[in-house]
């Protein structure tokens, strides 16, 4: 009686999660351009492009990539954003840094600073430029509250699309060693059975997994010869 | 009586609310070619005491506190750009006091203003901080004068609004920091007075 009560809940619990999680669909592509290769000692910072509008790069994505990066199978050595830009200010800051790989050659003839980078072990810099809007939203839903109780009604549904690119560049070699991007969909609902049910797609989340598990792959792995 | 004291109290408990802000946090020293001259700093007590006072519609009274971070900046960054630079008083100096030195900088600030969600409509917090840099020679006359503008943003949902506001202050600082550190030795004045003292500095242009 036990066993069949423990299985009961367990199918509840598992039918329960399926249910609060939606679907998203998510597609990654690479552009390799060099051989790559990351060695013992070397190190790979994650930096998110900024700019002056509402739409930069989330602080929550470039921390979610670095967690990726430095967990699991094969972690790599990171350096955080802060410590990069501290060493390498003032090069490294919204209006100053380098828009290209081929700015580098003359940043690195700036005194201090190619020594800098040699300091912090940095051999991979990536560069993720992106961010995670919502597309289309609908439905209805409220909630009300009187003294005979309350409850929640309705339905509603949100859209978002998670679109983002990582850059990568080598600075032992000055140069590009490829691009990565993931792009994720997914579509959020909020229904009201009385309780409000929230049933989330997180495909900021997903775009951050599917871009730190390719990124880790294309510096481990070096398919092009040189 | 009971519903004057009331009164009182609301009005001043409606007087009483604002945000005082404290820009906290560390910044760093700059990696520059430093300039092989010695200057003296002019830090006025308005640089040094810097505070911004606003009175905000539905919001109360902001009371955000930048120069002593401003202070504790300046001396780090002017000591990275320069061989030395010591605080001097205002020219004209001795020339006990302006031995050893090229020249004199004074920097002011001129503009500060921030953003919050609740004016902007947007998602973060934004600052912005004008300087005026001014280089004088021992006798007080301008050899060079250029202004500069910082700008530092934060998301709303990070902090709350005191700490966001000295956040993105804080960033306006840096940014502000960091034009002067690369930008300096691009202003025509500043070229000019480095050519006097017998130095050739190349420009990021060049």
């Amino acid at each position: 009686m036990e066993g069949k009560l423990f299985l009961i809940r367990s199918l509840g619990g598992m039918a329960c999660i399926t249910m609060l999680s939606a679907c998203v669909s998510s597609r990654i592509e690479e552009n390799r351009q060099t051989v790559t290769g990351i060695e013992e000692g070397e190190a790979l910072v994650i930096l998110g492009r900024a700019s002056y509008n509402e739409l930069e790069t989330e602080e929550s994505f470039t921390n979610c990539m670095a967690k990726a990066m430095s967990r699991g199978d094969s972690p790599l050595a990171l350096v955080t954003e802060k410590e990069f830009k501290d060493k390498l200010y003032p090069w490294f800051e919204p209006r100053t840094a380098p828009t290209s790989a081929d700015d580098l050659t003359d940043l690195f003839a700036r005194p201090g600073v190619a020594e800098q980078v040699s300091n912090t072990k940095v051999r991979y810099l990536a560069w993720i430029d992106g961010n995670t809007v919502t597309i289309d939203k609908g439905g209805s839903f409220s909630c009300t509250l009187s003294s005979f109780g309350g409850g929640c009604f309705g339905m509603s549904y949100w859209e978002e699309d998670a679109s983002y690119q990582a850059s990568i560049w080598d600075l032992k070699n000055l140069s590009t060693a490829g691009e990565i991007s993931a792009d994720a969909n997914g579509t959020s609902y909020l229904a009201g059975l009385v309780v409000p049910i929230p049933i989330m797609a997180r495909p900021g989340s997903a775009a951050c997994k599917a871009l730190a598990k390719q990124l880790k792959e294309f510096l481990i792995e070096s398919p092009v010869e040189s | 009586m009971l519903l004057s004291l009331l009164a009182a109290l609301s009005v001043s408990l409606i007087a009483g609310c604002g945000t005082s802000v404290a820009v906290k946090g560390t910044l760093p020293t700059p990696v520059v070619r430093q300039i092989p001259l010695h200057v003296g700093v002019l830090y006025t007590s308005e640089f040094k005491e810097f505070l911004h006072t606003e009175r905000v519609r539905e919001r109360g009274t902001y009371k955000i506190d930048i120069g002593q971070q401003n202070y504790s900046f300046f001396q780090r960054l002017f000591e990275a750009m320069f061989v030395e630079s010591r605080e001097v008083s205002a020219p004209p100096l001795s020339s006990k006091d302006s031995k050893g030195l090229a020249g004199i900088i004074v920097p002011k600030i001129t503009k500060y203003g921030f953003l919050s969600p609740h004016i902007s409509g947007l998602k973060f917090y934004s600052a912005s901080i004008q300087y005026h840099m001014t280089i004088y020679d021992m006798d007080g006359v301008p050899l060079a004068e250029w202004d500069v503008v910082g700008y530092g943003k934060t998301p709303s949902s990070s902090f709350g609004e005191g700490e966001a506001l000295g956040e993105a202050t804080m960033l306006a600082i840096r940014d502000g920091g960091a034009r002067i550190a690369m930008e300096t030795v691009e202003q025509p004045g500043v070229r000019k007075w480095l050519s006097s003292n017998g130095i050739g500095i190349e420009s990021r242009a060049d």
